[in-house]
């Protein structure tokens, strides 16, 4: 049996560990407390939930002026509703204090908005975050490594923000896995000519990807990255620098998230062909996997398009 | 300080407020008038804090929410001690200077809160006031916002929280004076209803003059011992309130004295060539 049935059950699990670890963690919920599994958190630890109601803006900065006190706030909703419209109170009253708040930005990507439409799915807030100075940003790719996310979140001085899914995430880490604190894991190691690396909940399908490649001898390596514009990015330099080619995938508008910063990283260090793989329009309802497959993620497409850049 | 005192002390911070700005070239005298005496009032009278310590946990919090005005913050924080010396020179807004154009948190010390963007003070204020009942302690904060400041959405979001929880430990003076940048707030978007609206919020409401002083002692008073809601008191202000040529004159929003204007300002607040 799976450990957590997804990533915003896994960030309850976390919660409530934490508050049984003695930690000073709070959950402030803009109405959000259904949608981040947290009611049993919530009923348990009456004391360390704050409902501010559907404000995300105030959640925020209720949650800034709780942090000025001394406690350790995260905020959890839909990725978009903080980091497009709260965005302003992040950047002004969180990130630029360097105030101790976490975010969790749940219903990323098509996968996790995927039968909402648009106005649920969440495909600009890295692009977002990534120009605000001191945010760290943190790209899970299941529901373990969100576990081990907001564990380590609570560990990070300053702003922090994780992203979420909604359920539809398919579990790629093993139980005993940890949250790497290099930013990069290699999970495939085919050779180092082509290097994908990937961020996020189509992990699953690039690995699919990367093995259908190997049986056609495709000297290939995949790896996941979970920290975007981290203090110490050299071991994801040092996959640049051996590979011949570098592909990107990602379930995020092709600009300002993991293609952005892998593309900087390979001018600035180790320049040679970056190609991403990520979206370019809006997306549609449908469930997860045909939305994600009909955007071009399912792992024969995404052989195709390595395929045709080699 | 008896009232005479903090009458004489709110002259003096009004002329250092001028000054600074006829110094730095830059800066919003008439904002910073208008609450001159709420600020002599909190830092002088009301507000528990320590100057030398000014992180202190269990201090009265406070936040200029209209951080525009805060060159009369910056000249109480001075008079009161948080930067050691006093400071003759503030280079307001100066390349370098810890008085930065509006409020700094960890660059100013005394400032609780970074602020200046319109609207953010009430739900920020808030967050201090729930930490203070989850921590236990018995400070209370005090925030300043404009009467233009309340068209922000976001204000309104803060002021449900804030009843919602029954943060009584919260006080939120409004700057009423009816001015804003565009013009008069009436002009601009008509409600002036502001006790209303505050009681319609369930919140505690006086109306006071903001520049009578003992009136807003008392009205602090009566907010502290009125429990189970946060308090709103609405101060009638006189943007430039103490320069005559800037009373109610909007022009003065954001403006620098000439040489003749400040040797005017000297004589009306007292002060020496």
């Amino acid at each position: 049996m799976k450990k957590f049935s997804g990533t915003r059950e896994a960030f309850a699990a976390a919660m409530t560990d934490m508050v049984r670890e003695g930690k000073k963690n709070y959950f402030v919920s803009p109405d959000s407390v259904g949608a981040m599994r947290s009611i049993p958190f919530a009923k348990e630890f009456p004391d360390r939930y704050v409902e501010v109601g559907i404000a995300e803006q105030a959640s925020v900065n209720v949650a800034a002026g709780l942090a000025s006190c001394g406690l350790i706030p995260f905020v959890g909703t839909y990725a978009g509703f903080l980091t497009m419209r709260a965005c302003e109170q992040m950047r002004t009253f969180v990130a630029y204090p360097n105030l101790n708040v976490k975010f969790v930005g749940i219903n990323a990507g098509l996968v996790g908005g995927e039968r909402e439409g648009v106005t649920h799915q969440f495909y600009e807030d890295l692009g977002v975050l990534s120009s605000i100075p001191g945010f760290t940003i943190f790209t899970p790719a299941d529901a373990i490594q969100t576990y081990l996310a907001v564990k380590m979140a609570y560990e990070i001085e300053g702003p922090v923000y994780i992203r979420a899914g909604s359920g539809r995430e398919i579990d790629v880490y093993d139980e005993n896995s940890v949250f790497n604190k290099n930013g990069v894991t290699l999970l495939r190691n085919y050779g180092s000519d082509i290097v994908v690396f990937a961020s996020g909940f189509i992990l699953d399908r690039v690995l699919k990807a990367a093995d259908l490649l190997k049986d056609e001898n495709v000297n290939i390596s995949v790896a996941d990255v979970n920290i975007l514009h981290g203090k110490n990015p050299s071991k994801i330099i040092e996959l640049i620098t051996k590979a011949k080619v570098v592909f990107t995938v990602e379930d995020h508008n092709i600009n300002g998230g993991l293609g952005s910063y892998i593309s900087q990283l390979a001018c600035e260090h180790s320049p040679k062909n970056v190609y991403r793989i990520g979206l370019t329009t809006f997306g549609k309802s449908g469930p997860a996997k045909e939305l994600a497959d009909s955007f071009g993620y399912s792992p024969e497409q995404l052989v195709n398009k390595i395929k045709n850049k080699i | 300080m008896d009232l005479n005192g903090l009458n004489e002390l709110a002259k003096h911070l009004r002329l250092e407020t001028v000054r600074m700005i006829y110094e730095g070239k830059d800066g919003h005298p008439g904002p910073a008038l208008s609450i001159a005496d709420i600020v002599t009032a909190l830092y002088f009278d009301i507000m528990n804090i320590n100057p030398q310590n000014p992180t202190w946990e269990d201090r009265d919090r406070f936040i200029l929410s209209k951080g525009h005005a805060c060159p009369i913050y910056y000249t109480a924080l001075n008079e009161k001690g948080y930067f050691g010396d006093k400071i003759s020179n503030f280079n307001l807004r100066a390349l370098g200077s810890i008085f930065q154009g509006h409020p700094v948190m960890r660059t100013t010390p005394g400032v609780d809160m970074t602020s200046g963007s319109l609207g953010n003070g009430i739900s920020i204020g808030a967050g201090m006031a729930i930490a203070g009942k989850l921590n236990k302690k018995s400070y209370n904060v005090y925030i300043i916002v404009g009467d233009g400041e309340l068209q922000e959405g976001v204000v309104w979001e803060g002021i449900n929280v804030a009843a919602a929880h029954k943060l009584d430990n919260m006080i939120v003076f409004v700057d009423d004076n009816n001015w804003q940048s565009g013009g008069a707030v009436d002009k601009t978007i008509g409600s002036r209803n502001i006790k209303e609206r505050f009681e319609s919020f369930c919140w505690d409401v006086q109306e006071i003059d903001g520049h009578d002083i003992s009136m807003i002692q008392k009205a602090v008073k009566v907010a502290k011992n009125t429990p189970g809601k946060p308090h709103a008191i609405v101060c009638k202000t006189i943007k430039g309130k103490g320069v005559d040529f800037m009373e109610n004159n909007n022009a003065w929003h954001k403006g620098v004295p000439t040489d003749a204007e400040f040797e005017s300002i000297m004589a009306q607040l007292g002060g020496r060539v």
